[in-house]
């Protein structure tokens, strides 16, 4: 799986200050490199519930008023 | 995030790769991979002498991890830490150092052979806060909110439910708790044959 993918995966299941923090050169093979990712799970549970509701808000198709329908 | 596999090719990659550990659990240094394992793994990788002082040089030789998780943040006395895919244990012992009697370090495997392998180490250290169990990262046997941190090397990119085992790490770790993750990323794309290949996920 390619790191931002993996990055997302951290997101979505919800940690927080998620990062793929660098890349560190190390090869196994010619397709893939070693990386370092850190999250952290949030203090406020709180906050976590608006995050969490952001995060739905975002991943909704957004709507612009005011644009015109296309036709045809 | 469930896999397109069947259920068969599911159950070929599990044991391939359940195969495959309980032959590094056998083997010596440089058995089993194709990059530098054992102490020269562990100097690549920029694993300071002071984090590998006390661990004796047999159970080094049998690293065969793929980044720094330490390099990541710091492991506090006191803390409760799990190693998810411990593997032989150098990570978990390393955290077991770094915590200090009043902290506490789980490993876990998925390999029976493996885990043998990782208590046959740790009784060479006479540590007594660390154990090892058997336990899929896709289905950890914890409470939620039991550890501080959690670490992992090289291993999510073996998992075919990666959603789901991140999910079980987040679900285990306290409010405040990180998660500190090496592992091998793709960077290009695998040749359509090589990928459409069952084997080539564990090999």
């Amino acid at each position: 799986m390619p790191g931002k993918d993996f990055l997302a995966l951290l997101l979505k299941v919800g940690f927080n200050r998620a990062g793929l923090v660098n890349y560190t050169g190390f090869k196994s093979s010619p397709y893939t490199e070693g990386a370092l990712f850190f999250g952290e799970k949030l203090v406020d549970p709180k906050a976590e519930a608006v995050i969490t509701s952001l995060r739905a808000q975002l991943e909704e198709p957004q709507k612009i008023e005011g644009l015109p329908g296309r036709s045809g | 995030m469930a896999s397109d596999f069947t259920e068969i090719e599911i159950h070929t990659i599990r044991e391939g790769i359940r195969r495959k550990y309980a032959e590094v659990a056998q083997g010596g240094p440089g058995c089993c991979f194709r990059y530098p394992t054992g102490k020269e793994g562990l100097i690549k990788l920029g694993y300071s002498p002071e984090l590998l002082r006390g661990i004796p040089e047999s159970i080094l030789a049998s690293f065969c991890g793929v980044g720094n998780p330490f390099s990541l943040g710091p492991i506090n006395p006191g803390e409760t830490v799990l190693d998810i895919g411990c593997g032989t244990g150098v990570d978990t012992l390393v955290a077991a150092r770094l915590v200090g009697p009043q902290g506490r370090v789980v490993g876990v495997d998925a390999t029976a052979e493996i885990i043998a392998r990782a208590q046959a180490n740790l009784a060479l250290t006479g540590l007594a806060n660390v154990s090892f169990e058997v336990a899929s990262a896709e289905a950890l046997p914890f409470p939620d909110g039991e550890f501080e941190v959690v670490i992992s090397n090289g291993v999510f990119n073996l998992l075919i439910d990666k959603e789901q085992a991140l999910s079980e790490s987040r679900r285990v770790l306290k409010p405040g708790g990180r998660l500190m993750l090496a592992d091998m990323v793709l960077v290009q794309e695998l040749p359509k044959d090589l990928a459409a290949k069952v084997e080539n996920w564990y090999q």
